[in-house]
């Protein structure tokens, strides 16, 4: 790329700008397909919390008012992990369907190809997330770090499906296919019921608990659920923010990476 | 004349299968070139190298003075692309494509708003474009396809095989509008088919590629001529055979024909024909029927491979 400093940032980002608008318009008009993403986790969370409200006095389970605020961040988690493979199969489709070259046949550089989509799924999840916060506090969950707690799960979930998606773009570039890339998905499902999202690790034995310690999506839950239980602190809200930040660049730089690898050879 | 596309001993290997099989071209300004070949002869290969979407296996080719390894973001700002499978997503609408195509090119959005509809206008679609691409029809989706590679006016335009599943009129169209860019605009135009007519209709060069191999390449007269003279054939009354050949034969070889006809190759090419004609009529003979089948593309590539093209001659 030519295009000299500043106006090539800037090209890059009306290009960035203009991708993410493709995508979520592309979203917003096969809006059914967003639904089960966030009618399934809403239907979980109200069954857990009718159905669990007495492990709340178990003891060592964290003190809440109700297992809705507990279970929050899961439900957000993982309405954001249905979005989240859209951005690869929805690549995996742009590469069926030869859009992509279209793309790549344009000067544009890479990654506003890779981050328009994963930027719209983003938006999306953001939607979804505010979506979901706003039906808790209706039935009466409480968000103890207050408006800024809030924002960091809404950031914290566009963050995750920076990370997802990224994997399932690479996916998405080694197989060129809708169908493989899907085939993640049920991985993502099970490592979030592997983590500390539905039960808190502390009450967890065997090898379960050491999977669920070890499994970095408890470690973006655990200082989410403290902001939303416990109250605002700004270690917790980095530490929220600061993995998945992490993660995204390693698993967008992978995909940029699996990009040039598929235009090198086959 | 200034070379705008060469290529030498392009290969490029998808693992055992060895797509193209070291190709050399050349290319000026201002050309229209056809590349002729059968189903999986690597035409689409060959333009993937050239628009930077592949790299090849070895060997080496600049488009635009631009080498397409090291200079591929320069080679993009120029060239136009039509690929094969018309390459649109079926969720956005005519006018959103465009305008997306228009922001990846950095055209400002005042000169894409007059330049848009004037495009959409030119390839037919103004009655659809608020309407999601999913919904066109195979030649819409083309026509589209072809105007979104013409967005940014680009001088040189790779269309790959941009008239197959197109109706007689859309292709007489989509004809007429590759003549326009290249005669109105210079645009210089690389050319894939399966038709031979399309590339004889349209290409002042063809090259025709085989296996991975240029067979054959030079103008399509030239090319024809290669394959030998026209036939002359002539329909006269019975009594008239023998003088018939006998004065057809001092124009050339005389060739099989059924009962009743006198067939000639003309060594000279067509243009002898008004002299037998004449001299025919010297001779006092009355021609019921006449034709000329001069060599078609399809001979020529017959010729080079020993094999007939797929459906060649068969208009669909
Ligand atoms: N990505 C790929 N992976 C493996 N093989 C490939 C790939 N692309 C092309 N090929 C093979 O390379 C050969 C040439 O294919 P190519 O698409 O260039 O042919 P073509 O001349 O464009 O054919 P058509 O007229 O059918 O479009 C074929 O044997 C094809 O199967
Ligand atoms: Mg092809």
């Amino acid at each position: 790329m030519t295009g000299s400093g500043m106006s090539g940032v800037l090209t890059a980002g009306s290009q960035t700008w203009e991708l993410t608008r493709r995508s979520v318009v592309g979203e917003r008009r096969q809006l059914l397909s967003v639904m089960p993403g966030l009618i399934f986790p809403l239907l979980l969370a109200a069954v857990y919390t009718k159905q669990f409200s007495r492990v709340l006095d178990m003891p060592g389970f964290p003190e809440v008012d109700s297992f809705l605020d507990f279970i929050l961040p899961a439900c957000i988690v993982q309405a954001v992990s249905f979005g989240a493979t859209a951005a690869g199969s929805e690549l995996a489709l742009d590469i069926e369907n030869g859009f992509l070259d279209r793309l790549l046949a344009s000067p544009v550089a890479r990654w506003p190809i890779l981050l328009g989509r994963l930027a719209g799924a983003a938006v999306v999840a953001s939607v979804k997330t505010i979506v979901i916060l706003a039906l808790f506090l209706l039935f009466g969950a409480r968000v103890a770090g207050g408006p800024a707690a809030m924002l960091v799960l809404v950031v914290v979930a566009a963050l995750l499906v920076l990370v997802i998606g990224g994997l399932a773009q690479v996916m998405a570039f080694r197989t060129g296919s809708q169908e493989a890339v899907g085939a993640t998905f049920p991985l993502i499902f099970v490592s979030i019921f592997m983590s500390s999202a539905f039960f808190p690790t502390n009450l967890m034995t065997g090898w379960f608990k050491v999977v669920a310690e070890n499994n970095p999506l408890s470690w973006i839950i655990n200082p989410v659920r403290r902001l939303v239980i416990n109250g605002w602190s700004s270690a917790d809200a980095i530490q929220a923010l600061g993995l998945p930040a992490a993660l995204a660049a390693v698993t967008i730089s992978a995909a940029v990476m699996a990009l040039n690898r598929r235009l090198a050879t086959p | 004349m200034t070379v705008v596309i060469e290529a030498s001993g392009l290969v490029r290997h998808f693992g055992d299968i060895v797509a193209v099989d070291g190709v050399d071209l050349s290319i000026d300004e201002g050309e229209v070139f056809g590349f002729l070949g059968p189903n999986g002869a690597g035409k689409s290969t060959v333009v993937r190298m050239l628009t930077t979407l592949l790299h090849p296996t070895s060997g080496s080719a600049r488009v635009g003075g631009c080498d397409i390894r090291t200079q591929a973001g320069d080679i993009r700002r120029m060239i136009g692309v039509a690929l094969q499978d018309a390459a649109i997503d079926p969720l956005m609408t005519g006018s959103e494509l465009i305008r997306l195509q228009a922001v990846l090119h950095g055209i400002p959005r005042s000169v894409i708003r007059r330049r848009g509809p004037e495009l959409l206008e030119r390839v037919g679609l103004t009655a659809a474009v608020d309407r999601r691409v999913g919904t066109y029809s195979g030649g819409m989706r083309r026509r589209l396809d072809l105007a979104l590679s013409l967005v940014h006016e680009p001088q040189i335009l790779f269309l790959d095989e941009p008239t197959t599943g197109l109706d007689p009129t859309s292709r007489q169209a989509l004809w007429a509008e590759v003549r326009r860019l290249n005669t109105d605009l210079g645009t210089t135009v690389f050319l894939t088919t399966q038709y031979l007519e399309e590339a004889d209709q349209l290409a002042g060069r063809v090259a025709i590629i085989d296996e991975g191999r240029l067979v054959r390449e030079g103008t399509p007269t030239e090319l024809k001529a290669t394959v030998g003279a026209p036939t002359l054939r002539v329909e006269v009354d019975q009594e008239h055979v023998a003088t018939t050949r006998d004065v057809m034969t001092g124009f050339g070889e005389e060739r099989p024909s059924r009962e009743g006809r006198v067939a000639i190759g003309l060594s000279e090419g067509a243009a002898q024909v008004a002299a037998v004609v004449r001299a025919l009529d010297t001779a006092g003979v009355t021609v019921i029927h006449l034709e000329l089948d001069a060599p078609s593309l399809d001979d020529v590539f017959a010729h080079a491979t020993g094999r007939r093209l797929e459906g060649s001659g068969d208009e669909q």
